[in-house]
């Protein structure tokens, strides 16, 4: 379902459970680079599955288009934001790597200006597969 | 041996016109190459127009001749720019449409060759394996790795940049472009498939002679190449200056998103 | 650098914990320098300041770091789910793009913090001036935090990332910098920073400096060790509320094939009563640094403003409904 992690909730979740009262991470953290909740409605839930009509794997925010039918048939291209690509290309990740028509299952938000734009809280391929990688932190639980 | 000798010379003199001889009066690096370090600019107006040019209304009567395009001789090589005739058409509409649609006025990267040319200051910065290029304008930066032969993992503005020596000459084989930039003020343009050769060779210890090739089969009927000289910025203590010119764009960006006056 | 080696810590400790840290046979430019260039992660595992509670207790035992170290790695992998329907669930999947704990590229530290001075190992309080300066600017702002982009961020604006601002403090992902190194000048750039320019031919800084958001700065070797002033900054940029007077000093010194140790001091009396500093390891990042073409892709400028504006004409739209007769 919804894992991983915005540094907001680490801080509100983690304070009060780590033995000592640290910064789990560092202040800066806490700074995304722009509130995402005032760029996409928190009360507008998307559920979209479609085919990938282009990739932006580019600064400061990835975006995603998908091609995605209404219940009349009717084509609609959303954009869905995700990360900075800088780390998936040190793992190996191309432009090739979702290629064009694939199917991608999105849950995310939708624009506040009710565009078709939105954020991806999860992204996969509709046949369940990650989309890059599975978000656990290397170390993690060893 | 004679016949020996005669392929050697044949080879000579054949490789003449191609490798320059070692300038004795411009700084060398410890294994022996050129040097390029330094701060460096053209002084022409191919970020006006790469082709020759007259001198021209610049479209913005407020600023009159200040903004007025000064004329020039061109920096192509054999004088026009070939392109396919519906790539022409669309250098025609960029060109209508240039004062809102040039990635300059937005402080969009250059890219490549293009930012060699703007009427900006740019550094060389020549270490051991890696080599960059900090250009004044929009602060952007080049990563050059001596010797890669890779291909760009993802598109770029400033391009994927692989690396050789062919003997004075820096030869840069430049791809991976996002197919956004322009080649300068007057819409001239290459797509995401360019790819773009760059050579820099001495001239003197204060020049150097900058060629670009550009092959792009989506725009252009066969590849042409821009030649110009690079001059070293000689004053003293000279330093490149930040040039961030993001917040002078946000009323072009974000004007129309404002918050209209009560 | 992994996670699982602890014991090889010690020695990278003893050596943070000294001043001058070297070795010898040190790697050398083809020019004779100290070799500085390279592609490092700023990630540590030390928090910038020191918990309270620890008062001016500077290193954990390895036992301790141990134990530090899972709980952060742990926090950024965490088992929680964020629910759906609050605002923090309105966040791409960190995991997905891998920069969660900056990729797994962080260097291990006994440290417990990054600040060394202070005692505390914190910030100095703001001086009064520098919280009127805060409020003013605040006020400023408040009511018109969406009027237009110059009531944004700085880092929303695709000017600065003050992660990547003198003093370098790791932030929260791509938290990586490039060093080149040519002849009598050394570049450092933030991955989402712009390029600093640092002369290393010991001339001091000019005096009448240009405001520039990097600053401007004058490097000098001392022995193994690059020694960085950089003042002039921006009285927008405002570091950490700093003014435009802050100046700081960084020292760069290779440690061993993967490691450069850090340090540096920031002052600026019309912000701080005192100066503070601290010091932590950049590493071997293992990797590139790509492009970060920011102003270029910043789609999120144009969303969040047109975002409010939806916002406010539906508003709008609805009270002259209520009116209509």
């Amino acid at each position: 379902m919804n894992r991983a992690v915005t540094h907001r909730g680490l801080l509100r979740r983690h304070l009060g459970r780590l033995l000592l009262a640290l910064t789990p991470l560092l202040p800066q953290a806490l700074l995304a680079h722009h509130a995402f909740a005032l760029e996409f409605d928190v009360n507008s839930p998307l559920d979209l599955t479609g085919t990938v009509s282009k990739v932006e794997l580019i600064n400061p925010h990835s975006w995603i288009h998908i091609d995605v039918k209404d219940a009349e048939g009717k084509v609609v291209t959303w954009m869905i934001e995700g990360g900075s690509p800088n780390a998936l290309v040190r793992r190996g990740v191309t432009k090739q790597s979702i290629p064009l028509g694939s199917a991608l299952h999105v849950i995310g938000y939708q624009a506040r200006d009710k565009s078709p734009k939105g954020v991806g809280r999860t992204i996969t391929f509709a046949d369940g597969r990650e989309l890059f990688f599975d978000g656990r932190v290397p170390g993690a639980g060893e | 041996m004679a016949k020996v000798t005669a392929v050697g010379l044949l080879v000579g003199l054949l490789a003449l016109p191609v490798l320059a001889a070692p300038r004795q009066d411009f700084p060398r690096t410890a294994d022996g190459h050129p040097d390029f370090s330094g701060v460096w600019q053209s002084l022409n107006t191919a970020h006006w127009n790469l082709e020759p040019h007259a001198a021209a209304d610049g479209g913005v009567p407020q600023l009159g001749a200040q903004f007025a395009v000064a004329p020039g001789q061109g920096v192509v090589v054999g004088g026009r720019i070939p392109y396919l005739p519906e790539a022409l058409a669309q250098r025609e509409a960029n060109f209508r449409n240039r004062l809102s649609e040039d990635p300059e006025g937005k402080c969009y990267l250059g890219g490549v060759p293009r930012s060699t040319y703007m009427p900006y200051p740019f550094q060389i910065v020549q270490g051991d394996g890696t080599i960059a290029i900090l250009y004044q304008y929009a602060t952007g930066l080049r990563r050059l790795t001596l010797g890669g032969s890779d291909e760009a993992p993802l598109d770029s503005w400033m391009g994927w940049s692989n690396t050789r020596w062919e003997g004075e000459t820096l030869v840069v084989e430049v791809s991976g472009f996002n197919g956004q930039t322009w080649l300068d003020r007057a819409g001239n343009y290459a797509s995401a498939a360019a790819r773009v050769t760059e050579r820099y060779t001495p001239l003197s210890p204060d020049h150097l002679q900058y060629e670009a090739t550009i092959e792009d089969p989506a725009v252009f009927s066969e590849p042409w190449t821009i030649r110009m000289p690079l001059y070293r910025l000689v004053d003293d203590g000279y330093r490149l200056l930040e040039f961030k010119c993001e917040p002078f764009a946000e009323e072009k960006l974000y004007g129309h998103l404002r918050k209209p006056a009560e | 650098m992994t996670t699982t080696r602890c014991l090889p810590l010690l020695p990278l400790a003893v050596c943070l914990a000294l001043a001058g840290c070297s070795e010898a046979g040190q790697p050398r430019t083809s020019w004779g320098e100290p070799a500085l260039a390279g592609v490092y992660s700023e990630f540590t595992l030390a928090p910038v300041e020191r918990p309270v509670e620890l008062g001016t207790r500077e290193f954990f035992t390895p036992e301790e770091a141990m134990a530090y170290q899972q709980r952060v790695l742990e926090a950024a992998d965490q088992d929680d789910e964020t629910v759906a329907g609050t605002p923090e669930d309105v966040h791409y999947d960190m995991g997905t793009f891998s920069l969660s704990a900056n990729e797994g590229k962080f260097s291990e530290n006994l440290r417990t913090s990054i600040i060394t001075f202070p005692a505390n190992g914190r910030m100095p309080p703001l001086t009064e001036e520098a919280v009127a300066r805060q409020q003013a600017r605040a006020a400023l702002r408040t009511g018109h935090e969406f009027d237009g982009p110059e009531f944004r961020s700085l880092s929303e604006r695709c000017i600065v990332w003050t992660s990547t601002l003198a003093p370098i403090l790791p932030g929260g992902y791509n938290s990586n910098l490039q060093i080149f190194q040519s002849p009598g000048l050394v570049v450092i750039q933030g991955e989402m920073g712009d390029p600093r320019v640092i002369p290393t031919d010991g001339k001091p800084l000019p005096g009448n400096l240009l405001p520039q958001w990097n600053g401007t700065s004058a490097g000098r070797w001392e022995g193994e060790t690059l020694v960085v002033e950089t003042a002039g900054f921006h009285p927008a940029a405002a570091w950490r509320n700093a003014s435009e007077h802050m100046k700081v000093t960084e020292w760069l010194t290779r440690v061993d094939a993967d490691t450069l140790e850090y340090r540096f001091r920031v002052e600026d009396p019309h912000t701080w009563a005192e100066p503070w500093g601290g010091t932590y390891p950049l590493t071997d990042l293992g990797g590139i640094l790509f492009e970060y073409a920011c102003t270029e892709g910043n789609y999120g400028m144009a969303n969040i403003l047109s975002g409010q504006r939806a916002l406010e004409r539906a508003a709008t739209e609805a009270a002259a409904t209520e009116a209509a007769p």
